[in-house]
């Protein structure tokens, strides 16, 4: 087997679809964390960030409060406008106000739309949100991961698995919707495996602390090069590795790292903050 | 540069099928992302009772390959005759250093037979390696207690087995350990692998916690990194590129990367 240049690879450009930034205690704060973001993925090639700051937890907090994490955002997106867009948290529960709350983030130059686990993908609570995005051309990033312990249950009943997402595709097959983190916890075999006879437009992200070997390849031989999506989620060297590691054709890589992204953001008549050819 | 691979493995773990963990296998995996050599021992000694028949296997698999994969003994402490084990693997195969597992052996870090195994592996200047988890314990198995190693115990088994040297592999939150908050500890000989650290930037609220290793290695803990990988379970790449760009000077990159795992087994491997 030929020696991976893995210097050569972190040069290669890379758009992490997703990453957070975070409501922190004043603004100075989110400075520095997002400029700490912006320093790790320089080194690695990643040339922008799609963020969003979710409530987490499963918890059905206030319109207000969802706001104010998207302001979070909308900040960042102005401090650093070449490195971090945004995704738009929503509690599909709020139904108008999350969709009103949807429009003002993208009109205000966000991108997609982010949610977590206060409902399962499925839920029919959800369909509007779905119905907007497809309306918008914007993708849905959803918190998921195929959980079968007690204790990881119990913390969340609502997380939405590859099956809620296969469900939910076949219903909406042209909403853009991306099951997160594969490696973010949870048998990725099983969740990978439940989406493999979704619409081309279901993807998913290969984000997440969990490296174990094979786990970029099986999502692409379960759902195709076309259906994977580089993203960190903050494990920002891990998700990089893994991917240059993959036993995958430098063209399946290159869809990975940043061609996947791009469709998915031409669909809405946008590009990458900065041209592949500049970065590479 | 150089690169060896503290944290590697041969054989099977029972609850998903690994690639690439046989010695041929494992070593032209492990030499595509530029790893010239790797400690290894067999993962199912890990759930064997009586470990020894995965040790002499070990030794056998591993002989043609003797300068590139480095056995490690299993003790099973709570095994009867593992000192017997112990002194076979060290002394008739030939091992550098030994592998424990308090939470699939089921005993204490820090109890009684961690501390008589341990100082029986300082007594012969062998090296401990304690993995802080096999698997993601979110995807376990039912049958897998999907728990990680203590490491407040490994603290208190560091302070209270003299000469020993123990390494923990596989672990997040390093800066957090208590290996390292213990300032006596300090001093002491540990170290951690970097297989699932992250470097410059980790998802945290607090912007003081954000870095890891680069903080690490700003308060001083170079001296207690080294590589590994843990392959076959894990992708061995993503250890080159946390190498690639930890914040320290080339020399000691290099004892990072190969010195330091050198010194500690004795192996006198040249560079």
């Amino acid at each position: 087997m030929m020696e991976l240049d893995i210097e050569e690879w972190l040069r290669y450009p890379k758009i992490d679809m997703h990453c957070h930034v975070w409501n922190l205690a004043n603004e100075q704060e989110e400075q520095v964390s997002s400029e700490q973001l912006i320093l790790s993925g320089e080194m690695l090639g990643i040339t922008e960030f799609w963020c969003s700051s979710p409530i987490i937890g499963g918890l059905i907090a206030s319109v207000e409060a969802v706001r104010e994490e998207n302001n979070t955002i909308l900040r960042a997106i102005k401090r650093h406008p070449q490195h971090i867009r945004g995704m738009c948290f929503v509690i599909p529960g709020h139904y108008q106000m999350a969709l009103d709350e949807i429009n003002r983030c993208l009109d205000s130059g966000m991108i997609g739309i982010k949610l977590y686990n206060q409902y399962r993908i499925n839920d029919p609570a959800v369909f509007p949100v779905i119905e907007l995005a497809i309306e918008r051309k914007v993708p849905i990033l959803e918190h998921a991961g195929y959980l079968h312990a007690r204790e990881d249950l119990d913390s969340q009943p609502l997380i939405s698995h590859g099956e809620h997402f296969a469900e939910v595709s076949a219903r909406y097959p042209e909403a853009m919707l991306i099951h997160a983190h594969i490696g973010g916890g949870g048998d990725w075999e099983h969740t990978v495996s439940a989406m493999r006879h979704g619409s081309p437009n279901l993807y998913c992200d290969v984000s997440g602390s969990n490296l174990d070997d094979g786990q970029v390849e099986w999502a692409v031989a379960e759902m195709g090069a076309e259906s994977v999506l580089f993203g960190t989620d903050g494990t920002m060297t891990g998700s990089v590795g893994k991917v240059i590691d993959a036993t995958l054709t430098e063209e399946d890589k290159s869809l990975i790292f940043w061609k996947n992204a791009e469709r998915i953001l031409a669909a809405q008549g946008a590009r990458p903050t900065q041209p592949r050819e500049v970065v590479a | 540069m150089n690169f060896f691979d503290l944290n590697a493995w041969l054989g099977v773990w029972p609850f998903r099928s690994l690639r690439d963990n046989t010695p041929q296998t494992l070593l032209a995996r492990l030499q595509r992302a530029g790893i010239k050599a790797a400690a290894v021992s067999q993962i199912e000694a890990a759930l064997h009772r009586n470990v020894q028949p995965a040790n002499e296997k070990l030794a056998e698999a591993v002989e043609p390959f003797e300068k590139q994969l480095i056995p490690m003994a299993t003790i099973n402490p709570r095994f009867p005759g593992w000192e017997e084990h112990l002194r076979r693997c060290n002394e008739v195969l030939g091992m550098k250093g030994v592998r424990l597992f308090p939470v699939y052996h089921d005993f204490a870090a820090d109890g009684i037979e961690a501390r008589r195994v341990v100082g029986a592996c300082a007594e012969r200047g062998l090296i401990v390696v304690m993995p802080h988890r096999l698997e993601d314990a979110r995807q376990r198995h039912w049958m897998d207690p999907g728990q990680t190693l203590d490491l407040n115990q490994v603290a208190n088994l560091i302070e209270a087995v003299p000469g020993v040297t123990i390494a923990v592999t596989n672990a997040r939150g390093i800066m957090g350990s208590a290996l390292w908050q213990r300032q006596e500890l300090r001093k002491k000989n540990w170290v951690f692998d970097l297989s699932l650290a992250e470097v410059h930037y980790v998802l945290h609220k607090d912007v003081n916690r954000m870095r890891e290793l680069a903080d690490f290695i700003d308060e001083g803990g170079a001296d207690h990194l080294v590589f590994g990988t843990h392959t076959p379970f894990s992708y061995p790449s993503a250890a080159r590129v946390k190498a690639a760009v930890l914040p320290v000077e080339p020399e000691t990159l290099k004892k990072i990367c190969w010195g330091r795992a050198n010194q500690l087994m004795r192996l006198e491997m040249p560079e």
